[in-house]
């Protein structure tokens, strides 16, 4: 009997052609932004290749021309970090179009390098990426509204709802096998569109696989879970149309667009600009002053470097030179700090906010897990410094006693890549994002309840 | 006739703000949009204050560097920020996510680096809101809730036939509900725009020069026709619909294909065909072609070795060291000319190649209102493409100036025979900084401005006509019942 039931409203929702038109335009969306995603990536991936690829020419070359000043060659020799995107990363691309993924640096000061951007258009940047995780995010709620804004009043309006409620005192109960089985499609089309994106994407199924399909999983709850409140208020079908669109406009798009207005204001970066004047002058005012007030703080940071010999009465020394460079990054360190602090309080921020709001917590969440949001970057970021300081620590030697540049292994020097250290977790998100949804069912459990008393 | 059109405007815009939820939703956007426009203008003022703050530094700075080496001071280089224009507190634009400062040195082209976005935790891709967001986004969306019914429901409720009996024709209906529609927007409109002209006067110390006044005049405009489009629209929409719930449906799945799928689809096609170089592959490019033409820092260099020899026949000497000039300057001077120009080529190619990925949004247009209102406002507002390209452009010029001021200063001041290892390095006197004045960006004229948009704004055009040919011709194919 029961199941015969289901039948039916399953007969009667796909006789429905809206019903068709919202799934077509989700698997449409969806397989557009696996396949703009991955492309994405696919390019990111080619380029690093290509990095590879020059590292070495550019170092082969660099040494034909530069070859004979040790010093010299190291001014001019750069080397890549790549932060080489995982799979997840074609699923969101998050802020990998922003940040920079190949970082190329000289033994000169990091702090005039490490921020260097990609060139990029910056209309693409504004308008956003086509991924899988956009169509996630911002298309399916609006799906799930299109599929049940008018379970109840369709009924009521048609007339249907008197004569059913005429014959059973059960009558909610056919509401919710419809609305069960709009969540049973929606479900299916993302675990369909999940499958997909595992072997489109070639993903993993591991951790990162279950944890974003549940954050998924709960997000999309949620939102059926706004639209059942909405629906038991009782209200007209545009009643309903209206406030759900509402709400998605509210949440997807005013809320976090005035929060993030509110961020800037109340967090702006000004230590940024700062630190590029930082750098600039301890480096650059340094060939106005005394050696000794370059040497001294240097021996300082590197006390094992003093065994090497200083040429004090020369006026150019590569030795000094290095170490000049080194006082810009040494000079901008207090403000480099306080970008870090910003930073930081501005992350805090946000997590504080987006408990609040699902679709922040999701993006954030996933963004995360996917190695494509700012965290991630500045992850990275301290691998370039890591990485720079063992490349300075390596060559040093080298070029403060001179040596010839064959004597070094500059040329075995490939591009690295940077691989994270830590899995993120989503126990945050999906607590928040349960805790609304449950806020949410209880309400409309108790509105329910009120009118079936009636 | 012309009479009846009002009376009915009118009586729209009675119902309209009579009934409390479309009041309170109006109210609540006037709000938001008062918020928005009051933070926004608060935003631009720390932000460019800040701008402004580190420019001073920066030129005071380059002034009291002391007597140095002239080629000392084209590496000690100079900082460029992108100012904002004063418009841009109502549209932000790309503003976010374009740089906002670059270090300009001898040899070397660097990028615009700090975007906004850069510091973004991924809250920015959510949209910011801004005057401009608002009128674009938003307000489309109270017209479709305040008119999705403005016919059908009188169809629903029988007072169509009546109102059409009574020698009311289709025209005169379908004109005075949009035009009522047009009001109750107008209402948030036109004291959000006296607060904007206000606080953009503050902006520019109450100093209105006649270009920024032409620009808000055009910014008006176009937002008033996309309100009537939109409006229009939303009226055709309704009066052609079998229901009210069909014509609310239809114009909610519009907003959200034109409004929110349709720009990221039109951009990441367009980046598809028009695949853009990534930076190592553009320095790759321009290596190669520098190498070419002739590489100063190759010792074999033949360009550079020809430059030698005809020097050294020109002024009969055997060695560069007897030139009456300082040769490294000479051929630093040379490296310069030969490495910008190719370096600016290649930028060229590479901004046509982002002009080209934009194309398809503009050309979408056409599809598109908001697609076309958004380029248009961007651009009056200065916070569009093709003014971040103009500033990099302005920056690589003043680059290139103050690498070939400093060559300049060497060739004539500097001495052609290096001192000795030991001794005293050359330098000449502080006073020649002055000489390199500061960086100063000039925002475009506005008529270059149109016409960089001449598409955006027939594609706009084109939509105002069809909407006012739908509501003259259309109606004989209108069902009355």
């Amino acid at each position: 009997m029961k199941k015969s039931i289901y039948n039916l409203e399953f007969k009667l929702f796909f006789r429905n052609s809206s019903s068709w038109i919202g799934i077509i335009v989700l698997l449409i969306t969806g397989v557009a932004g696996l396949y703009f995603g991955k492309t994405f990536i696919a390019n990111q991936q080619a380029v690093i290749e290509k990095a590879a690829m020059l590292q070495k020419k550019n170092t082969l070359s660099n040494i034909d021309h530069f070859g004979k000043d040790i010093g010299l060659l190291f001014y001019h020799n750069k080397f890549s970090l790549a932060n080489a995107p995982n799979a997840w990363a074609a699923f969101a691309n998050g802020q990998r179009d922003i940040n920079p993924y190949l970082i190329s640096v000289t033994m000169l000061g990091l702090e005039g390098q490490i921020y260097d951007t990609d060139i990029n258009n910056p209309v693409s940047l504004l308008l956003g990426n086509m991924d899988l995780s956009f169509v996630f995010i911002f298309l399916f709620p609006l799906v799930i509204i299109a599929f049940s804004y008018n379970l109840l009043s369709e009924q009521k309006e048609s007339g249907v709802w008197s004569l059913l409620s005429a014959q059973t005192n059960r009558s909610f109960r056919v509401i919710w096998q419809k609305f069960l089985v709009r969540v049973a499609v929606i479900f299916s089309v993302a675990l369909l569109l999940l499958f997909v994106a595992i072997l489109y994407l070639h993903l993993p199924v591991d951790f990162i696989f279950f944890s974003i399909t549940t954050l998924i999983i709960f997000y999309l709850a949620f939102w059926f879970a706004v639209s059942f409140f909405i629906i038991s208020l009782a209200k007209s079908s545009n009643f309903n149309a209206s406030a759900l669109v509402a709400i998605w406009v509210l949440i997807c798009i005013v809320i976090p667009a005035s929060l993030n207005l509110f961020l800037t204001r109340k967090y702006p970066m000004p230590e940024a600009l700062q630190n590029v004047i930082n750098q600039r002058e301890g480096y650059h005012e340094k060939w106005d002053m005394a050696k000794e007030v370059t040497m001294k703080p240097f021996f300082e940071h590197y006390p094992e470097l003093k065994q090497y010999p200083f040429p004090q009465e020369k006026t150019f020394s590569w030795f000094w030179y290095y170490a000049m460079q080194q006082m810009g990054d040494d000079q901008a360190m207090p403000s480099r700090h306080a970008i870090e602090n910003k930073l930081a309080a501005r992350q805090r921020f946000t997590n504080t906010l987006a408990f609040f709001f699902p679709t922040i917590q999701t993006q954030l969440g996933i963004n995360n897990m996917a190695g494509s949001d700012l965290n991630t970057h500045l992850d990275f970021q301290q691998a370039v410094r890591k990485y720079h300081e063992q490349i300075r620590w390596h060559f040093y030697p080298g070029i403060f006693l001179n040596k010839a540049v064959d004597s070094t292994d500059v040329k075995d020097y490939k591009l690295e890549k940077y691989s994270p250290q830590q899995t993120p977790s989503v126990w945050v998100n999906l607590l928040s994002i349960s805790i609304l949804t449950v806020i949410l069912i209880g309400t409309t459990a108790f509105n329910f309840k009120r009118q079936e008393q009636f | 006739m012309p009479n009846r059109v009002s009376t009915i405007a009118k009586q729209t815009f009675k119902t309209a703000l009579n009934n409390r939820a479309t009041l309170a939703l109006t109210l609540l956007l006037g709000l938001s949009l008062g918020l928005a426009t009051y933070v926004g203008w608060q935003n631009f003022k720390t932000q460019n204050n800040q701008r402004l703050h580190y420019k001073e530094l920066v030129r005071a700075q380059w002034l009291a560097k002391p007597d140095k080496h002239p080629h000392r001071m084209a590496h000690y280089g100079y900082l460029a920020f992108r100012e904002k224009h004063e418009l841009s507190f109502f549209d932000f634009g790309i503003e976010s996510f374009a740089g906002v400062s670059i270090f300009l040195e001898a040899h070397k082209q660097n990028t615009v680096n700090f975007s906004e976005a850069g510091f973004s935790n991924g809250m920015l891709r959510f949209g910011e809101i801004s005057v401009a967001m608002v009128l674009q986004l938003l307000v489309p969306l109270l017209i479709f809730f305040l008119g999705y019914n403005s016919i059908s429901a009188e169809r629903e409720s029988g007072t169509l036939k009546i109102l059409l009996c009574q020698n009311v024709s289709w025209k005169q209906l379908l004109w005075g509900k949009t035009l009522g529609i047009i009001g109750v927007c107008l209402s948030i409109f036109i004291p959000l725009m006296l607060l904007t002209i206000l606080l953009w006067a503050s902006l520019s110390h109450w100093q209105i020069s006649g270009d920024a006044s032409l620009r808000l005049m055009i910014l008006v405009f176009s937002y008033a026709i996309y309100f009537f489009i939109v409006s229009a629209v939303t009226v055709l929409v309704s009066a052609f619909a079998r229901s009210s719930k069909s014509a609310l449906t239809t114009l909610l799945a519009c907003w959200i294909f034109f409004m929110v799928i349709m720009p990221r689809i039109t951009q990441a096609v367009g980046v598809k065909i028009y695949p853009s170089p990534s930076k190592i592959a553009f320095a790759d490019a321009i290596a190669t072609d520098i190498h070419k033409q002739g590489d100063s820092h190759n010792p074999d260099d033949p360009h550079y070795a020809a430059i030698k020899d005809s020097l050294l026949k020109t002024y009969g000497v055997t060695d560069v060291k007897k030139l009456p000039f300082n040769y490294g300057g000479y051929i630093m001077a040379e490296g310069e000319k030969i490495t910008s120009k190719i370096y600016s080529n290649h930028q060229k190619e590479l901004n046509k190649i982002f002009e080209k990925q934009n194309s398809i949004t503009k050309v979408a247009g056409f599809i598109n209102p908001y697609l076309s209102l958004k380029h248009i406002s961007m651009a009056i507002t200065a916070s569009d493409f093709n003014t971040f390209v103009d500033f990099q452009n302005q920056t690589e010029v003043y680059r290139y100036q103050l690498a070939q001021k400093m060559n300049k200063l060497q060739i004539d001041k500097i001495s052609n025979i290096a001192p000795g290892e030991e001794e005293k390095p050359l330098a000449i006197s502080k006073a020649n900084w002055a000489e390199q004045p500061d960086f100063n960006y000039h925002f475009g004229k506005l008529s270059l401005v149109i016409t960089n948009e001449l598409l955006a704004l027939s594609a706009l055009a084109c939509w105002l006509l069809a909407t006012v040919m739908l509501l003259q011709y259309t109606t004989r194919w209108i069902k009355t019942i």
